[in-house]
Order: C-alpha cells, then structure tokens, then sequence
C-alpha cells in the first residue's frame, strides 16, 4: 500500500498501533493454544486415562464398562466420543499432539498400521505375558485382524461383522430357486429371476464399498486368502496372477449377465435405496454386512420376520478357497498409545472386554461380541438364531478377511473404491483394475 | 473466493472517489462521482467536495479488526498451505520436505487436469442455466401485483434450505427405483442418473440452479426496480411493446447486476462441494470429481496433506486470474452507473 504524501504524524503512529494489535493478537492466539494443550496433559498425569471411541448409539455400553471400571480402580477412566464419519479423521490430527487419548477405538488393520509404523502404538505382548486370556478369549481370527507384523495392538471390543448374502425367501419362492450354493447355481438363479423380471441381486453401488464385498468374496474363493495378504505385504505381482484374472472374469462374467440390472451406480446403501430393493421384493439378493439385518428390521419389521433369508457366499468349484472363509469387518478394537502414563490401569480396563457383563451388554443392543464366552449368553440376545449362525460362521472360518479398504491403510481407499467401481462399470478392463491396484499404497 | 473479493474490494477502494462525497453535494440527488461527463462546474464541485472530506476519512486503526481477521484466518492459512505443498506430511508428526514432488505429481495427474475442466464445465453450465431463468423471474416479480409478492415469497424458499438438505432431498427423489426415474421411465430411461457422467453433471447442474436461482432472481429483481420508470414511460410513447421494452431498456439497465451475479455464480461453481460431496462423491469413478472435492479427497480421505495444499494452491490461483479476467472483461472495476445521463 502507499501512502499519501500527506500523511500526518498521527497516522504514523496509528499505524504503528495497528502492526502492535495483530502482534498482540497473534501472541494471544498461540498462547492460548498452548495453554489449552497444557491444561490436557496436566489432567492427564493426574490419575484419568482417556478412552476415545467413535461417538454412536454402541456408546452406552462403553460408558457401562467405563463406570464398571471406575467403581474399583483409581486410576479414573474418562470416556471421549467423536461423531459419526469424522472419526478417522479427527483421531489422525490428534493422535500425535498433548490432546491424544491413551485407549482409542479402531478397526484393525490398515486403520492403525500407519500409527503403528509412526511408532505411536503400544504392542499389547507384555499385558497378554502378564494375563493370557487377554488373547485366548477372543476367536483368533478376529483378534488377528489387530496383529501387525507379529505384535497384538489391539483388543476387540465391539461386534463382528461378517459379510452375508441376504436373500428374500419369498421372491426365491416365487422364482423356485434356493440360496446358491455353488457360484454355477447362483448364475442360473440369475437367469431365472430376470426371465421373472426381477433384479437378481440388489447392489448399492453408489456408496462403492458394497461393491467391493464382492471383489473380496471371489478373491478369497478364487485363490484363498493369501493372494490379498500378499499383494498386502508389498508383493504386488500377487494382482496380476492367475487367480486374480480368473476372478475379475468371473465377476465381469456375473456383472455382465446382468445380475446387478443396470442402474446400481445410482442406489445407495447408505440413504436405504438397495435395502428397499430386497425388502420390496424387487431384488433377490443382496450380499452386505451383517448389519443388514438390523438395518431391516428398524425398516421393514415384517419383511425382516418373515422373509429376511441369510446365508454364506457360495463355493466356487476348483477355487483355492475354504468355503467356510468369510469376509468383512472382524470387529472394531481398543489400541494403546505407546506413551500412555498408567499402562497398568489400561491393563486393568482391556480385562473388561471379555468379561461376562461387556458380552450380556454388547448382545444387549444387538452386538456380537467374539468372545470365547460369548455363546453361554446367545440366548439373552435380541435375535438368538441370527447371532449364533453369525458366531459359529465366524467360529468356524479358517479365515476371517477384513475389508480390503480396512485392512489397506486410509491413503489406498479412494483410489480403490474408484477402481473398483470403473471395473464393474466397463470403465476399466481386468488390466487397468491390476494396475491400478499395484498403485495402492501399502503402508 | 476470499481473494475474489479482495480483488473486488481492492479495485472499487482504488478507482472510486470516497462514498462521503455526497454529503457536500449541494442537490443530494445526484452525486458528481456518478456522472463521467462531468462539465467544468461539476468538476470544480467535486475538488471542493473531495478537499472538505479528505480531513474526516477514518485512519488506518479502523481497519485492525479487519486485518487481524483476514491475517489469522486467510493471510497465515494460505502461506502454511504454500509451505505444506512443498511437504510430504499425513497428518501424524512433522510433514517432510520434498521439494517440488507434490507440484510434479499434480503436473502429471490427469485427474487434477480432468478437475478443473469439470469445475470449468460446471460453472459454465451453472451461469448458461441459471442466468436466463433467474433474469425472467427477477424481471417478472419486479412488478407490484398481490399475486407477485406470494409467488415470489414461494420461490425463495429453496434458498432457505441448506445445500446438504437440497442434495439429500434430490438425492432421494432421484433413486431410480422409488424416486421420479421410476415412475417417468419414458424420460431417464433406466434411471441410471448418477451412474453415468453426462447424468451426474446434469443433476449436479439441475440441483445447483434449483437451489440458486432463487437468490439471483431477488438480485435480478432489485435490479429490475431500480430502472427508473421514466424510461418505460417514454418507450411506451415512442409505441415500443413489452418484449422491445425488455431487450432495449431493462436489459441494458441490467448491465451491472448481471456482473454481480455472474461473479457470485462463477465464485459459487468453482467452490462448489456440498452437492458432489453428497450426490455423487466425485463418481462414477473421477467423473464427477471437481477440483474443489479433489482437494478434500486427497486430504481427508487420503491423508495426503502436501498434495492437497498443492491442489488448493492451483485453486487459488485459478480463482484469482478468472476474477481478474472478468473484473477486467466486464469494466466492473469502473464502476460505471447505468443511470448515466438522465
């Protein structure tokens, strides 16, 4: 700016002011800062551990267990929520400040591997030397899913989710068909159920994670599991190997037979669209996470009691996979921060996630828990027959694979989903879906 | 769009005489600094005028609270985003440096290209969509009658609703099973709206001027009022019909507000967000993915800090050549008035 050639002495020295005030205002800002970041860890040494979980309706039971803990240790825990689709965000900018908890809640895998290799994270193996059932207790399948390069960081702490596919019993009446069990059956149940002018199988393909549930689904009966854990690991020839482009083709195959009808980019799970599909007898199937259940049954209650069939992916002959290998989210888990101030105390609290109160409570707002005790208390639960073909389902995998957009770390997710939804849109052959899955970032 | 009003702002305090003056104008009709042909009398006023008020204009401590805000809130965000962009930094401990790897990764990224040609798109479509409708309303609601004021206060309703309440409501209105696409098959076909590229930047369009024209037709309405009806008045004696009274009165007296809403269109589209965000997330695929959502996936969703400052640096400067382009193309910066001569 330039000043007039008039300018008085006055408003030289207004000026001056004016610099002195910004100054004044930007000190103020950061000591404030700085005093706000002083105040936490002060409190923080002065006997609470914080517990940050994501902020939803599941929180009741952790504010129980919190105050269950409270009633005997004194080291106080303190129960911190953050709100819906933020989490991962928020827990990233704060994890590595004065403010960042010393107990939070996450899912596993690519979620805490990258805290993991920032060194930020506790290996839980001497509380586990110290009391083995922290370990034992849980169904190894889903505890592994927090093991990252052969040390436990986390403790399971709420449900399992496990990926279904979900039928309409009715509309397979009507068609005459049964569940598939065979990959072969469900693609003549395809032709059936169009000839009948239905959409054989609901997909929300707009939200683009229901999508990939089916890339997971052919991979794991295709070529086993190891193929993703080794294009996980780094070894990304792992996409380009036979078994990769013999289940692409097959999922081309099923896209292209018309399965998924032809306007499921535009149906969402999320804002209910492909639910209602399969609960208004539109669709036939539809593969999703366990929580389709509860999504129907707060929805469409009658359809959920009368219609709502379930059961596991199909087996794919001379696939390398265990037809009992299911996918989807093992459960969510309790991580420690490497620089927690009572690690004893946070000892003491992850005991409480297998004891029998956290179980009955978890099964109490529609949880399952994956606890080894957790069977004894089936029968307490809102819907007994659907929770124990969940956990014997769960039980009984040889391997339980979590999501691929959980277990790569979140830098992969949007490249992937995009991939994802290009391949099942034509947009992308089975050559471009390689690469650009050799383009993920792993760590 | 801070720095779009800057430029504005900036411009206006440069070229225009201060505001004050026409408090010493004698008549208080007319100010001088409206009137360009200004004769030597009206030139002598205004040096008596500008002299009497140079002593009463506000010194600079007015504007602290002013320029404390912009500094914290646009001034220090914008050099640490210039700082980050050089940095390789996930949000968990000390972002790196790396020199220019970020600005030659954006270089080479045909999604960054392909971002702004669709933020360009949108924009484009925004002001060819919304400019006609919102000029016909505007005009058409500046009249008086009962009936006007009603349907007027109707139409205004949709600027009432937040943008993420728009989306999600056209959102569900459009699902191609239950919503509209189902029952008007003959129109969208399958349905399959968001599920194409020309689908979803029709209804990113379509959502965008239903939310907004509403706003541009009040501007447009003001404007309308504002043309003194003497003009009229004498058009309709020289037998000019309503259509000719429309195209060689209103429309030309309308120069200035159609700038102004222009510009607050072309700022809206290019940081347009809440719609893409909610109706399509950037798909199918990077279809829909415009610079300003690039910028967020590659930030929040992906961690990546350093490339996402670089991709908001490239934003504002886009941002700030086009308002200088337009400010410049448009002759808003003189500030002209339309009223010149009467």
């Amino acid at each position: 700016m330039r000043s007039p050639a008039s300018v008085s002495r006055s408003r030289t020295s207004r000026k001056r002011f004016a610099v002195t005030a910004v100054a004044c205002a930007l000190v103020a800002g950061v000591t404030a800062g700085c005093g706000s970041s002083g105040g936490s860890s002060s409190s923080s040494s002065s006997g609470t551990i914080h517990i940050l979980v994501y902020g939803d309706t599941g929180n009741t039971v952790e504010k129980q267990i919190v105050d269950t803990f409270n009633k005997t240790s004194k080291v106080k825990a303190v129960l911190d929520t953050i709100p819906g689709a933020n989490y991962q965000t928020k827990l990233q900018t704060i994890i590595n400040t004065a403010q960042a908890p010393d107990v939070f809640f996450n899912w596993g895998g690519g979620s805490i591997a990258p805290f993991v290799k920032s060194g930020l994270l506790m290996p839980l193996d001497s509380f586990i030397a110290a009391d083995p059932q922290l370990k034992s207790d849980f169904l190894p399948s889903v505890f592994n899913t927090a093991v990252i390069d052969g040390k436990s960081y986390g403790v399971p702490m709420r449900g399992t989710q496990p990926v279904l596919l979900f039928d309409n019993k009715k509309v397979l009446a009507d068609a005459g068909i049964t569940p598939p069990a065979t990959w072969d059956q469900l693609l003549a149940d395809v032709q059936t159920l169009k000839a009948k002018g239905k959409t054989p199988i609901a997909l929300g393909g707009g939200d683009q994670w229901p999508t990939l549930m089916w890339f997971e689904y052919l991979y794991d009966r295709v070529a086993g599991p190891g193929l993703f854990e080794k294009a996980l690991g780094g070894d990304t020839s792992a996409w380009a190997s036979a078994d990769s482009q013999k289940a692409l083709g097959m999922l081309k195959q099923l896209v292209d037979a018309g399965a998924f009808g032809t306007n499921y980019d535009s149906v969402k799970f999320t804002d209910g669209g492909s639910p209602a599909l399969l609960a208004k007898g539109k669709a036939a199937f539809e593969l999703m996470g366990s929580w389709e259940y509860a999504t129907q049954k707060s929805a469409n209650p009658d359809f959920t009691k009368n219609d709502l069939g379930y059961s596991n992916f199909p087996t794919i002959a001379g696939g390398a996979g265990n037809a009992a290998d299911v996918v989807g989210n093992t459960n969510n888990f309790y991580s420690v921060l490497k620089n927690t101030k009572h690690p004893d105390a946070v000892a003491q609290f992850l005991k409480l996630m297998y004891s029998d109160e956290f179980v009955k409570a978890q099964l109490g707002i529609g949880n399952l828990p994956t606890t080894t005790n957790t069977p004894q208390f089936l029968s307490t639960a809102a819907d007994p027959a659907y929770d124990t073909y969940q956990y014997n389902l769960v039980k009984q995998a040889p391997s339980f694979q979590l999501s691929w957009d959980q277990a790569y770390p979140p830098s992969a997710t949007t490249a992937m989903h995009q991939a994802v939804q290009q391949f099942v849109d034509g947009k992308l052959d089975a050559a471009g879906f390689i690469k650009a899955m050799q383009g993920l970032p792993t760590s | 769009m801070t720095s779009i009003i800057q430029q504005l702002l900036a411009k206006s305090a440069r070229r225009e005489p201060p505001t004050t003056g026409s408090r010493g104008d004698p008549g208080g009709r007319s100010p001088g600094y409206r009137s360009t042909a200004g004769s030597a009398a009206g030139a002598d006023r205004r040096r008596a005028v500008r002299s009497g008020v140079g002593a009463t204009r506000p010194g600079l401590a007015w504007a602290v609270p002013a320029t404390v805000f912009f500094t914290l809130f646009a001034i220090v965000p914008l050099v640490l985003v210039a700082v980050l962009s050089f940095t390789s930094w996930n949000g968990i401990g000390t972002p790196k440096l790396i020199g220019l790897s970020n600005w030659s990764a954006l270089w080479h990224d045909p999604v960054m290209l392909k971002s702004l040609w669709l933020s360009a798109l949108l924009t484009t479509l925004g002001v060819v969509v919304q400019t006609p409708i919102s000029i016909l309303l505007g005009v058409w609601a500046a009249g008086h009658q009962r009936n006007r004021a009603v349907l007027a206060a109707v139409y205004f309703v949709p600027l009432l609703l937040s943008v993420t309440a728009v989306s999600v409501l056209w959102r569900a209105l459009l699902d191609p099973n239950f919503g509209i696409p189902s029952d008007a098959g003959w129109l969208f076909g399958d349905g399959n709206l968001l599920g194409t590229q020309s689908g979803s930047i029709g209804v990113l369009a379509f959502v965008g001027a239903w939310q907004w024209t509403p706003l541009h037709t009040l501007i447009y309405q003001g404007g309308a009022r504002a043309v003194p009806q003497v003009l009229y008045d004498a058009a309709a004696i020289d037998g000019a019909g309503t259509v000719r009274q429309f195209f060689h009165i209103t429309l030309p007296q309308l120069r200035n507000t159609v700038i102004t809403s222009m510009v607050l269109m072309v700022v809206g589209g290019l940081t347009t967000f809440d719609t893409v965000l909610i109706l399509t997330q950037g798909g199918p695929g990077t279809d829909t993915t415009i610079s300003a959502y690039y910028m967020y996936q590659q930030g929040f969703l992906s961690f990546d800090f350093g490339g996402a400052s670089a991709i908001a640096l490239v934003l504002v400067v886009v941002a700030t050549l086009l308002s200088l382009l337009m400010v410049r193309l448009t002759g808003y910066d003189r500030m002209q008035s339309t009223a010149e001569g009467l």
